[in-house]
């Protein structure tokens, strides 16, 4: 042990799933009644927190190609059912490492950072080389897609950067980030799993009144407004309102 | 006196050896004098190859998720590129909300589609078509490795790719196949129409109507040409010889949903993009070249006739009585301060129209270098 802590710092292996869940219930895509139409997200700059509140980054294994060393797409959807624009393949978890201590807390942003952001995804490494993640015409990649189908219609959402400035290949900025972070206490490593709630996404959305409503992040849409609120951010202004409440910590 | 001419000879045999080396490489184009060259992105020269490719690609269907649906199915030569359509249908059905937009000089647009200030390369706005899901277009989104494999798999593909780009990895990328068709797309000009023959003095190719018309279109009671000017008849225009870059984004009062200045919420123009209330129902003026066979116009195809686009503008915005999209466009807040209403007499209006359609140049809507390779 000594000798361990002499030549490398022990590390801990981790990992990190997500569970889709309607209040907490998991949902799948071919659920009768409520079921999943689409769930993927990209994950950036995760960090443990430990019980002395210092922060450490995760490392992803970037042999894994949904992962870069600080990013990762999670895709909970598996083409079935209501996923009808969706993929077969899913990727459920992060896996990386820390340095071993006593974590308690987890944060992370969903979204893609913005130096990786606006590149031609033509030209991106996995995953961002995903082309149902990218944005074209909005420049920059939809961080989180999801939706829900139900016996009356069903609700999705993309949610990305918008109102860049600048053109293709030189974006200067944009006014609305729209990136998420996520600020999870009492974080028990390698047993929590992180609840995607679409239930308390969606918690403004009559997602069963047969209007079939979207949300594309588009300034002039009404139905953008809540659930970006529980995104924690004001849809309006795109400022960070306060705590999201759309992950927490599942069983 | 003699060494000076002697170099000055060989600096020529240099220079004329650079051309030669050059022009082998370099895409010619084929414009009438007057005509600046357009630009193109320093990534991807224009080459024969490419050309040959992007046109093959341009027209095949196995571009579409469906294999139902090319770029062609939207840009159809004959309609100077667009589809005549009030809006596009993508492969699977879905209905665009707006208007299939002119390809033809669209190498000078200085911003590309009708309200996306992000996009001027035809590089990063192919994407859209080809892969975007909300709407489904082409809907190729879930399966770009099918167009690697049909490029490398198809004897005519394999070869033109790998001659387009000889020095490339993987020759047959989609990222390389979107560089072709751009480089293709950039190739369709057309300045011959009667309009151009005239103005480089033959008198003859308009008659008295069209001339009557064109000295209406440049004036300032109607004031047409301070949106569709220039050589290209739109203000968001660029060239290789451009002092500063022009783009523009107008809003005609096409709709006053509300009484507010709002747009139909699927068609909010330069505002969607930008989320300031001031871009509401901001679009581009699109270039008039072959104006006459592209109906119907506007961005949604919301105006049938050019006789009913002269009446909206004559009037200084639309009056939608009824439904949804119900509300005087004169009164927009937002409505540019160019779209003023004007008196027109009858025989005006049947000139202006002449005027609008000495703007056809048959020839690019003819020319075989554009036309479906399949069909030969």
């Amino acid at each position: 042990m000594i000798l361990a802590t002499s030549c490398s710092k022990p590390h801990l292996g981790l990992k990190v799933p997500f569970v889709a869940t309607w209040g907490g219930e998991i949902i799948q895509c071919t659920d009768s009644g409520i079921a999943l139409s689409d769930l993927r997200f990209y994950v950036s700059a995760i960090e443990l927190v430990d019980t002395a509140g210092k922060s450490q980054a995760l490392e992803l294994h970037e042999d894994i190609p949904w992962q870069q060393r600080d990013l990762a797409l999670i895709d909970l959807e598996n083409g079935q059912g209501a996923c009808v624009n969706g993929t077969g393949d899913t990727f459920a978890y992060l896996v990386g490492s820390v340095p071993a201590g006593e974590y308690q807390g987890l944060r992370f942003t969903v979204g893609v950072p913005f130096d990786r952001n606006h590149s031609n995804p033509l030209k991106a490494l996995a995953p961002l080389d995903d082309p149902a993640m990218h944005w074209h015409w909005r420049s920059g990649y939809k961080f989180i897609r999801a939706g829900v189908e139900t016996p009356n219609d069903g609700f999705w959402i993309h949610v990305g950067s918008t109102g860049c400035e600048g053109t293709v290949g030189n974006i200067s900025g944009c006014r609305f980030p729209n990136r998420v972070t996520v600020e999870l206490s009492k974080y028990v490593p390698n047993s929590d799993s992180i609840s995607v709630d679409l239930k308390a996404f969606f918690e403004g959305i009559d997602v069963d009144d047969g209007e079939s409503t979207s949300c594309s992040a588009g300034p002039a849409e009404s139905a953008c407004v809540s659930p970006f609120a529980a995104l924690g951010i004001d849809f309006e202004s795109g400022n960070l309102l306060g705590r999201q409440q759309v992950f927490s910590i599942g069983r | 006196m003699r060494k000076v001419l002697l170099v000055l000879g060989v600096s020529a045999v240099l220079v004329a050896a650079f051309w030669w080396l050059s022009a082998d490489k370099d895409y010619v184009w084929r414009l009438p004098g007057d005509i600046p060259a357009p630009v193109v992105p320093a990534d991807n020269p224009i080459t024969d190859a490419k050309i040959e490719l992007g046109r093959w690609l341009f027209y095949d269907t196995r571009l579409s998720g469906n294999k139902t649906m090319s770029c062609a199915s939207c840009h159809v030569q004959a309609l100077a590129f667009t589809d005549g359509r009030t809006r596009s249908i993508g492969s699977t059905g879905e209905i665009h909300p707006r208007s299939s937009m002119s390809l033809v000089n669209v190498a000078y647009a200085s911003r590309l589609t009708w309200a996306n200030p992000l996009l001027d390369r035809l590089e990063d706005q192919a994407l859209t078509p080809l892969l975007g899901d909300d709407p489904v277009e082409m809907g190729l989104g879930s399966i770009p490795e099918d167009f690697a494999t049909l490029l490398e798999t198809e004897t005519r593909y394999k070869s033109l790719a790998e001659e387009a780009f000889p020095n490339d990895d993987n020759p047959y990328s989609l990222l390389n196949g979107v560089r072709a068709i751009s480089a293709f797309v950039r190739t369709i000009v057309g300045f011959e129409a009667s309009y151009d023959r005239y103005i480089r003095g033959d008198e003859t190719a308009l008659g008295d109507a069209a001339i009557r018309g064109m000295d209406l279109f440049f004036s300032e009671k109607l004031e047409c040409f301070h949106c569709h000017g220039g050589f290209n008849f739109s203000d968001s225009t660029t060239h290789t010889n451009a002092r500063v870059e022009q783009v523009g984004y107008h809003n005609t009062g096409l709709y006053n949903v509300g009484g507010e200045g709002a747009y139909p919420t699927d068609n909010t123009g330069l505002y969607d993009m930008t989320g300031e209330r001031r871009d509401m129902g901001r679009f581009k003026a699109p270039s008039l070249r072959n104006i006459a066979v592209t109906a119907p116009y506007m961005h949604d195809g919301s105006i049938a006739t050019l006789d009913d686009v002269i009446d909206h503008y004559q009037r200084g915005g639309r009056l939608i009585e009824q439904g949804e999209n119900a509300g005087d466009g004169r009164l927009s807040p937002y409505k540019s301060e160019f779209i003023r209403s004007f008196e027109l007499s009858n025989a005006e209006r049947v000139d202006l129209i002449a005027f609008l359609e000495s703007l056809t140049d048959d020839a690019v809507l003819t020319d075989e270098r554009y036309s479906n390779p399949f069909l030969d």
